[in-house]
């Protein structure tokens, strides 16, 4: 099992597209991820369960992923909120 | 779990339970940290060995009426030892006047006091409902929860497996949606867990290659519901040629979820598998079990018995020799 702790860094927050961004990310990986913030804990290749995390501009999500590919799938997810979802 | 304040109770209830602050405001922020109610009585007499301090106080007319007996002098006293322990919170039920001593003690040990107008029975009934929902084991899980004939069915399994897509045909033959995705379940009793749709989440489903759809405007209200009890988890999965899957059902498999004990079926998928009709199946299956017929077993006995009804009459024939 593989985790890593990211920031919402863009004003929005993980809004719908950005949901839509991570989703598809953990869906290429054959690991089970899952995103977790206030002790709420969604499967991330769940497109309702990211959007309901609410996860507004300054919360800690945690990224965390089991499987063959887990550390691989922990990064390619951490590396789309590092870049903000694409947003400014 | 949240912490529930003074300050969170009275938000959530203070019409319902028609509360009003008469002492201790700055002790809303204090929490209550246990679901158990108490009556003082016997602490009132100056008996406060095992007193369960920590317990939210309820004081109605019995409590009232004896403390109004007492002279003010050995009142306070009285009422001074129990709230030099820490209580969480007073109440005083039938808006019963408060004596200026009580109010006194709850503004010095920062105690809310608080009035209902509700007899004692009735607020406490509804406090402890309150409470032990807020204090009730919960947890969220992956999964979709649909009431199939009046049966909660949870279905489970892997990304992408078609929860939802089972859920959609389920609606389609008129029965009802929970929760798809994200199931919230709270234990209410040791053996009840009950789903609901996790926040901001509703009727809302993700089909893929659709998007996401609002199930309660498509079907209408009769296809959703707010609250299921989880009765029978169904677990999806793709059909494995080394794997044993379920052929007699004569043992019945169970889940463990927050410590309830939930039946489980695992269906496995394969092309052109029916899986609505199969979990109505399910569905009623599991309702003639709580009724008392057990199918595999009753068959199965049957079975016997009519195998041991012939070996005993071939013994008989063989040796009748007339």
């Amino acid at each position: 099992m593989t985790e890593k702790q990211v920031t919402v860094t863009n004003p929005l927050g993980v809004h719908a597209r950005p949901s839509a961004m991570i989703v598809q990310t953990a869906s290429r990986f054959a690991s089970d991820v899952w995103l977790i913030k206030d002790g709420h804990e969604v499967n991330g290749k769940s497109m309702l369960g990211v959007m309901t995390l609410a996860a507004e501009m300054g919360s800690v999500v945690t990224i965390r992923a089991d499987g063959p590919d887990e550390e691989k799938a922990v990064e390619a997810i951490a590396k789309v909120f590092e870049m903000r979802f694409g947003e400014r | 779990m949240e912490a529930v304040t003074i300050e969170r109770l009275l938000e959530d209830r203070r019409q319902q339970f028609e509360l009003t602050v008469i002492g201790g405001r700055a002790g809303v922020k204090k929490r209550i940290l246990n679901a158990e109610i108490h009556r003082p009585g016997l602490a009132l007499s100056g008996y406060t060995d095992r007193y369960p301090h920590q317990r939210t106080q309820v004081l109605g007319e019995t409590e009232m009426t004896y403390l109004n007996s007492l002279r003010p002098e050995d009142r306070r006293p009285v009422l001074e030892s129990l709230y030099r322990l820490g209580l969480p919170l007073v109440v005083i039920t039938k808006n019963l006047p408060a004596p200026a001593e009580m109010e006194a003690l709850a503004d010095q040990y920062e105690t809310p006091l608080l009035n209902t107008r509700l007899s004692t029975t009735e607020f406490i009934t509804r406090l402890s409902v309150y409470l032990d929902v807020r204090f009730a084991p919960s947890t969220q899980i992956h999964g979709t929860l649909v009431d199939v004939y009046g049966v909660g069915l949870l279905y489970t399994g892997k990304s992408g497996i078609g929860k939802s897509e089972v859920a959609l045909d389920l609606i389609e033959r008129g029965h009802r949606l929970v929760a798809d995705d994200v199931v919230r379940i709270l234990r209410r009793a040791p053996q009840v867990i009950i789903g609901s749709a996790g926040e901001h989440l509703g009727h809302h489903m993700e089909i893929r290659g659709v998007g996401i759809i609002n199930v309660e405007k498509l079907f209408g209200i009769r296809a959703v519901r707010l609250q299921k009890r989880i009765e029978v988890e169904v677990r999806l999965e793709l059909w494995r040629g080394d794997a044993e899957y379920e052929r007699l059902g004569l043992e019945d498999k169970v889940t463990t979820i927050l410590g309830a004990e939930i039946p489980l079926v695992t269906i496995p998928l394969s092309p052109g598998k029916n899986i609505t009709v199969i979990s109505e199946v399910i569905a009623m299956n599991h309702m003639l079990k709580v009724y008392g017929v057990h199918t595999p077993r009753e068959f199965s006995r049957a079975l016997s018995e009519e195998m041991m009804r012939r070996s005993l009459s071939a013994g008989y024939l063989e040796s009748d020799t007339e």
